[in-house]
């Protein structure tokens, strides 16, 4: 049998808390409501819909950061940009900052006194209350997520690969689909996976922009200010539940699939 | 065929200056330099991934200077491979055909060809990271050869290779070379490798070129000190020239040299592998001197031997199997010698 060292005991006795931390009130969470409450919260329509659009908006912000990430990825693991420091400051912006205030500054932005508020409302874009409202605030506190990891893919492919496939003649289009694609589509995928995680968790930002149509998290914590822990209790469950199925089944099909 | 003009390269932190070059078509040219002499930048400036500050690069008679690197049908084999690890070694090879409109029996052809004659025919479906750097390399050959490029740029293509796989390697190049009459560049730090591989080639040190010429030339007629010592040329010292006899000043030894030196000749180099050790007596050397053994360092299969003659000290490369027979260490006194005809100036 391998001999574990006295270091990794000291290490695993300095973690186990941590785990510890993590795991217990969400388990106690998870064994809290009753069998039945689980039943009849699950029937509720509002309660599905509000984790259905919790997933699906989220889900959603997910493949626009891939859409719009995505370049924005290759070009600073890639290219010299001027700034490029300020950039991936400014990138990672929303981890750090409280989720009220990006809110805040979304609202200000699309309010009708602002030019680009005005532009939109012109346009016949509502982001006041709206799932568009909702997606742009998810896309924004996911984006971080997503452009990180995918850069970091980006970096981890050798340019040389990429050098080797233009002076065999592919062009740069064709040697980003052919060459650099194929050997970063998984951190793509673990960057929605990602994005999509951290919008679905999200309220702060969300419940200012858009209090309706009702997010989970954001019907979860009427619930608790309205009628107290025992009813949302079961609202976080389902989500935590669903959520959790979704992401191993999403981790497990981005391992299955060939090259 | 191609004729690099006034090439000027300025990056951060290093500089090419005024690179002229003229490259043969079917030459085997070697840029030889140390790491960190600009070799391996000048290659990828031909091949058109860096792009020149200033001059222009012409190949037959076309201007290539500023032609986007995928339109300049040039290949390049790195010293990793740069295999695709997605793509087996078919895939790989197949990979530049597409953009070079070979019709699908042509470009079949060229692969059961390049396939059968570089013995790639029992790993076509391997993944690259299941090949030895042999293998590689060769299917590496293969990705580039098949699109049938108008020059194949090879960035030190021996280095990475295990010993085992070196001399191999070697002989493929040579005879790929012999084959399909490519022009090849070859970019390499290694003297013996470039002595048997190329018929041309240039030193480049610090991002300017010292010295092109036929590979035989600059073997032996360095025009430095710096190419001297990098073609493996030792007992490197300023002269003075009496006609055909050499004196290095300070140390008084006189030396007998073939042929008379230039005007411009300021240094004088011989072979550590040109000094004979004498055991008979003889005179035929025309360099004939008695000297101590201050030193007998390794050098793998030979020895290096430090002969000191009072006035001049002397390197040396023996056998192990000759230090033995002669019972030579150390200290011990001998009679050493070597032809005028082994006396370079520069």
């Amino acid at each position: 049998m391998k001999r574990i060292e006295p270091l990794n005991w000291l290490f695993m006795f300095i973690s186990l808390p941590l785990i510890l931390l993590l795991t217990l009130p969400l388990i106690k969470m998870t064994f809290q409501p009753s069998v039945e409450m689980l039943k009849e919260t699950i029937c509720d329509k509002d309660v599905v819909a509000a984790i259905a659009r919790s997933i699906s908006l989220s889900f959603l912000a997910g493949i626009l950061s891939f859409a719009m990430g995505t370049p924005l990825a290759y070009l600073l693991a890639r290219k010299r940009i001027i700034g490029k420091r300020i950039i991936e400051g400014i990138i990672d912006l929303p981890i750090m900052i409280p989720h009220p205030v990006v809110g805040i500054a979304i609202l200000s932005l699309a309010g009708r006194n602002h030019p680009i508020g005005r532009f939109l409302s012109d346009m016949g874009i509502q982001i006041m209350g709206t799932k568009t409202g909702i997606v742009s605030v998810l896309l924004f506190v996911g984006l971080p997520f997503y452009v990180n990891t995918v850069k970091a893919g980006f970096e981890s492919v050798p340019v040389r690969l990429e050098n080797a496939s233009r002076t065999l003649g592919a062009g740069a289009l064709s040697t980003f689909v052919r060459i650099t694609f194929p050997l970063t589509w998984r951190h793509m995928i673990l960057g929605i996976i990602m994005c999509t995680a951290r919008a679905i968790s999200e309220f702060g930002a969300v419940v200012i922009v858009a209090y309706h149509p009702m997010t989970a998290p954001v019907m979860i914590y009427e619930r608790f200010t309205a009628y107290g822990l025992k009813y949302s209790q079961p609202i976080a469950v389902w989500l935590i539940l669903i959520s959790f199925v979704l992401f191993v089944v999403l981790r497990m099909m981005s391992k299955s699939i060939k090259h | 065929m191609i004729h690099l003009k006034n090439i000027n390269l300025r990056l951060p932190r290093f500089s090419l200056d005024d690179i002229n070059l003229r490259i043969n078509k079917r030459d085997f040219f070697a840029l030889i330099g140390p790491t960190g002499s600009g070799k391996s930048l000048l290659l990828e400036g031909i091949m058109g991934l860096i792009g020149f500050s200033s001059g222009s690069l012409f190949i037959e008679n076309r201007d290539y200077t500023r032609l986007a690197v995928e339109r300049r049908n040039l290949a390049i084999v790195y010293q990793d491979f740069a295999l695709f690890p997605h793509l087996n070694v078919t895939q790989n090879i197949f990979y530049g055909v597409r953009y070079h409109k070979i019709p699908k029996p042509v470009a079949q052809k060229r692969f059961d060809f390049l396939v059968s004659s570089l013995g790639l025919e029992k790993i076509t479906q391997r993944s690259p990271q299941n090949l030895s750097g042999g293998e590689k390399q060769r299917v590496a050959l293969a990705r580039s050869l098949i699109f049938n490029p108008s020059v194949l740029l090879l960035d030190e293509p021996l280095s990475a290779l295990d010993p085992m796989f070196h001399e191999e390697a070697k002989l493929l190049l040579k005879k790929i070379h012999d084959e399909l009459e490519t022009t090849i560049i070859m970019v390499s730090h290694n003297f013996s490798d470039v002595l048997y591989l190329a018929n041309r080639g240039a030193i480049i040190r610090n991002g300017q070129i010292l010295q092109q010429d036929d590979i035989i030339t600059i073997f032996e007629r360095p025009n430095s000190k710096f190419t001297a010592s990098f073609v493996g040329m030792k007992n490197i010292h300023p002269i003075q020239v009496h006609d055909k006899t050499l004196i290095v000043p300070d140390k008084k030894t006189k030396i007998s040299c073939a042929h008379t030196p230039g005007d411009t000749d300021q240094y004088m180099g011989i072979r550590p592998e040109d000094i004979s050790f004498i055991d008979i007596n003889s005179n035929h050397y025309g360099n004939q001197y008695s000297g101590r053994i201050t030193k007998i360092s390794s050098n793998g299969v030979f020895l290096n031997i430090s002969l000191d003659t009072g006035d001049h000290c002397f390197e040396a490369i023996w056998s192990r199997r000759r230090i033995q027979d002669h019972g030579l260490e150390v200290g011990k006194t001998l009679e050493f010698g070597f032809l005028p005809e082994s006396v370079h100036t520069f």
